[in-house]
């Protein structure tokens, strides 16, 4: 029991203390440090240049930055050749002013026509919100367009503050849009989702997988055991006793022996080695004194 | 007729009131956050009525999550009484603690293999793995499910000090974490507390507080030793519940049973037609 202990404090000191203290210092951290929450429109003079600012914004202030993180990367290529950087601007229609410019027989349709997954948000599916309610009336600025309602600089302040008073850029920063986190979309432009979701997966099948064998094991063992038996016999009652048996000793016979031997192996090396290993760290001065007698 | 058993006494009185606790806000929690995650199904919407619309049903599970909360706070104050600090490494590391330790790997392997009839059973002591698991699962869930639930209830708040999308990972993170708490606790934890066959209906050590010692003899043969080598086997001797305590333990312990199995099937059944976005 005491081998076990000493091995395990070291495994405790390991394992458990330094995820508790990279947890504690992941909840902790962003409260030292709000910076990182805040996309530029969070710093004090960016804030002020918007006050002060006529409508005009230069090209770099409106870009979104530090939140590109969650949104579709730009791309200029489309189709076989690429756009140049200026006719990206103008040919591209997540950049147009009105992205749904020179569409033939627009006003006929409804938006859920062209974009069918749109609609599957939070926002449509269990607030029952229609599309205009935040992307507004015609022209409908392009997402990625300078000076669109819905540029990250601005959204929380024209768009989400409709809603929910107090928003704030970060708050913007919310996708409304969420990928299904197992699809390759969330893989290419929301990786923490993607990464989140698989992780939950793992935690949730491995502790099943693991889990209700187990029970099942216990169960049949349970039903078996009037008097303690391995649950093999239960299993196998219908094959005549001698060749469980002799099937049995045989199994016995080869696989006792190394299993043995493993734990045995595993006990030396995480007990009883590290054991030595401390003692022999503790104790230098001794060995010392016992040298130079 | 029946010999008279010995009983010995395996959880105190404020172990069984957090189990209790633990058990009233669980369900609660799992009735009403089923109600909102299966909202587009009929199985939601019954739910959802039972707990009075949509917006009711968020209230009651705020509230409940609070209780589970202030049940988590109690236990961590209770724990640092519980330990005697004075000689902490045997009181944490020691066979009376949940501490998982080398022991219990060592359990599994030789419960594993006696399955299929080599070596001896295992000598669990006073808690064996699967109740160690289960115990520190629900350690690590209820901070989670709290911090991630309180995120999603103040976004104004939590966007002061993080970035927005954190609250889409935080929504995955909760339900997930939910979805699997509920599985564990109403398919494993029900299935080995209720269906194994020595426990058959219901295992009532945890509402009784005892045991009798000759299933303590069957299963705990290592702590039943140790009892019998300090000689506390007389102090830990208790008296048999009143029949009108067991009857009542038996029927909510049942419909506890009753209510998780109608949730498993319900979200088996519905969960292929769940919206979520």
């Amino acid at each position: 029991m005491k081998k076990a202990v000493r091995g395990m404090r070291l495994v405790y000191l390991g394992g458990v203390m330094v995820p508790l203290i990279g947890l504690i210092a992941l909840l902790v951290g962003p409260l030292l440090w709000p910076v990182w929450a805040e996309v530029k429109g969070g710093s004090k003079i960016y804030r002020y240049r918007e006050r002060v600012a006529s409508g005009y914004y230069e090209g770099y202030e409106v870009s979104p930055r530090r939140a590109r993180a969650t949104v579709a990367r730009p791309s200029t290529k489309r189709g076989l050749a690429a756009y140049g950087a200026s006719s990206a601007l103008v040919r591209i229609r997540t950049r147009l002013p009105d992205s749904h410019r020179g569409l033939k027989f627009y006003y006929r349709n409804s938006c859920v026509e062209c974009h069918p997954k749109q609609t599957r948000n939070l926002h449509s599916v269990r607030a029952g919100i229609t599309c205009r309610q935040c992307h507004g009336a015609e022209p409908i600025a392009a997402i990625k367009y300078h000076y669109s309602p819905m540029n990250p600089i601005r959204r929380h302040a024209y768009v989400c503050t409709k809603c929910h008073e107090g928003a704030n850029v970060a708050f913007g920063t919310y996708l409304i849009h969420e990928p299904r986190a197992e699809s390759a979309a969330a893989k290419e432009n929301f990786p923490v989702l993607y990464y989140a979701y698989w992780m939950m997966l793992l935690l949730l099948g491995g502790t099943l997988a693991f889990f209700i064998p187990h029970i099942l094991m216990v169960f049949v063992q349970e039903l078996a055991m009037k008097k303690k038996k391995p649950a093999i016999d239960f299993l196998l009652f219908f094959i005549p006793n001698r060749f469980i048996v002799q099937w049995r000793e045989k199994l016995i016979k080869k696989w006792k022996p190394p299993i043995d031997k493993l734990i045995f192996f595993m006990e030396q090396k995480f007990v009883v080695a590290p054991r030595q290993l401390l003692s022999k760290i503790r104790k230098p001065a001794n060995d010392d004194a016992k040298d130079i007698h | 007729m029946m010999t008279q058993r010995i009983y010995i006494k395996r959880y105190t009185r404020i172990q069984r009131i957090f189990h209790l606790w633990i058990i009233l806000t669980f369900l609660t929690q799992a009735d009403t956050g089923f109600s909102r995650l299966f909202i587009t199904t009929d199985f939601g919407r019954f739910l959802t009525w039972i707990f009075g619309g949509y917006a009711t049903a968020i209230q009651i599970h705020f509230w409940g999550g609070v209780l589970m909360m202030v049940c988590f706070g109690t236990h961590i104050i209770y724990i640092g009484i519980k330990v005697d600090w004075k000689n902490w490494k045997k009181s944490i590391f020691g066979p009376d603690s949940m501490v998982p330790n080398f022991q219990d790997a060592r359990h599994l392997v030789e419960r594993a293999l006696w399955f299929f009839g080599i070596g001896s059973p295992p000598k669990f002591d006073r808690w064996a793995y699967p109740e160690k698991f289960g115990y520190w699962g629900v350690f690590w869930g209820v901070p989670l499910l709290a911090i991630t639930g309180l995120m999603l209830r103040f976004p104004l708040l939590t966007t002061q000090f993080l970035p927005g999308w954190v609250l889409n990972v935080a929504a995955l993170v909760h339900r997930a974490e939910a979805l699997l708490a509920i599985a564990f606790i109403f398919v494993v934890h029900f299935f080995s507390g209720h269906l194994t066959p020595s426990k058959f209906p219901m295992n009532e050590a945890m509402f009784s507080g005892c045991v009798p010692l000759d299933e303590v003899e069957e299963e705990k043969p290592a702590w039943l030793e140790r009892l019998k080598k300090e000689g506390k086997l007389e102090i830990v001797q208790a008296k048999t519940p009143p029949l009108w305590y067991r009857i009542l333990y038996f029927s909510f312990g049942s419909a506890a049973f009753a209510i998780g199995i109608y949730l498993v099937i319900g979200a088996v059944i519905y969960g292929r037609y769940v919206q979520l976005h």
